[in-house]
């Protein structure tokens, strides 16, 4: 059997090879721009301790996100946000010019798809390599500050485990600039079914 | 000295006479205070969840206001000690938001209605009174409670907003 830090490193790997093959070129070909992308930690933290997560300089800064709750043989928890004046050049990218002047729910919807579409891609990964089954929640969209939004995505988490594994990875769009990060969160006690 | 004791997600802080005030951030989370005034005894504690799922696991000390269940029971206890009377306790509480659209439709999260309905129905049941609360909508809070008042003030950074209950 593996070592637990094994697996993290192991862990970190597979997600980058998922991320690679099939994370960046689906948010290439919605951007129309080359994307490149940081895979920044894998780390185990207790559910109380989330704010270990962000920099206290941060915890406040208000973020648009999107959340997708995935569950069958696996249960993961995908956070996609960006700050909140980024939304509106990615909304730009995304939508006809007569409808960004506000956000309006297009543009609210258009972003959760793009979470949806980028989630999807892992999750068709994770099938294809390992054969789970996993099916994702609506995406649910939040305007929040970073802590808020990690509070309820911990709190969801709380019911079954004291403790997640939890995967930053960072996008950026080479052209426009635009910045998108992502949480990919999981119960410690699922991780070696990723793997094996 | 620091006058002020911060509650972490899942923790639970009694307060008498050495410090005056108590202070926490809730998004789905709710923060819930008991206080006899009198006695000058409150405790806040910052619920996550209902109800604990196992109910022979041991809680350790830094999660004892985790779970409403729990978190009451804690709370009472350790006021009695030292020196509240229970017919006197009251409660306050903030919080509870459903932060991301679609909660209520998946039935996925909404931890924070949740957490609001089995807070309230445990307060009815060992009869102490809910004298105002400030939960659901959206948004995250800024919770402090001072001893000295019985007033809970809750502030609001993305809406702009302050309110006393």
């Amino acid at each position: 059997m593996l070592k637990y830090a094994d697996n993290l490193q192991q862990l970190e790997q597979v997600l980058d090879s998922y991320i690679a093959a099939k994370t960046i070129p689906s948010l290439n070909v919605i951007l129309e721009e080359p994307i490149s992308y940081f895979l920044k930690k894998t780390q185990e933290i207790t559910i109380t301790n989330f704010d270990s997560l962000i920099p206290d300089s941060e915890k406040m800064n208000v973020m648009s996100a999107v959340y997708v709750k995935c569950s069958g043989d696996l249960h993961i928890g995908v956070l996609w946000y960006m700050l909140e004046k980024e939304l509106k050049p990615l909304a730009k990218k995304l939508l006809p010019e007569s409808h960004v002047n506000e956000f309006d729910k297009l543009a609210i919807s258009s972003i959760s798809e793009i979470g949806n579409i980028l989630t999807a891609s892992i999750v068709n990964a994770i099938d294809n390599d390992k054969g789970c089954k996993v099916w994702s929640s609506v995406p649910g969209f939040a305007i929040e500050s970073l802590n808020t939004l990690l509070e309820v995505v911990m709190s969801d988490f709380g019911y079954h485990s004291d403790a997640v594994v939890v995967s930053a990875v960072e996008f950026r769009s080479l052209h426009s600039g635009i910045e998108l990060q992502m949480l990919l969160i999981q119960d410690p006690n699922e991780v070696e079914k990723l793997v094996v | 000295m620091n006058r002020v004791a911060e509650v972490k997600m899942g923790g639970l802080e009694i307060i008498t006479g050495d410090k005056s005030e108590l202070k926490t951030f809730v998004g789905s989370c709710v923060a819930i205070c008991l206080y006899d005034i009198y006695a000058k005894v409150a405790s806040m504690a910052h619920i996550m969840l209902p109800k604990k799922l196992n109910e022979k696991k041991q809680t350790v000390e830094e999660e004892r206001g985790k779970y409403a269940d729990d978190a009451l029971m804690h709370m009472m206890d350790g006021m009695i000690q030292l020196g509240a009377d229970p017919k006197r306790i009251q409660a306050k509480m903030a919080g509870g938001a459903a932060i991301f659209s679609h909660e209520s439709e998946t039935g996925l999260f909404n931890v924070g209605p949740r957490n609001i309905s089995a807070i309230k129905q445990i307060l009815h049941e060992n009869n102490i009174p809910l004298v105002s609360e400030d939960t659901g909508a959206n948004f995250g809070r800024w919770v402090k409670f001072s001893l000295n008042s019985g007033e809970m003030t809750i502030t609001s950074n993305l809406k702009k907003t302050e309110k006393i209950i």
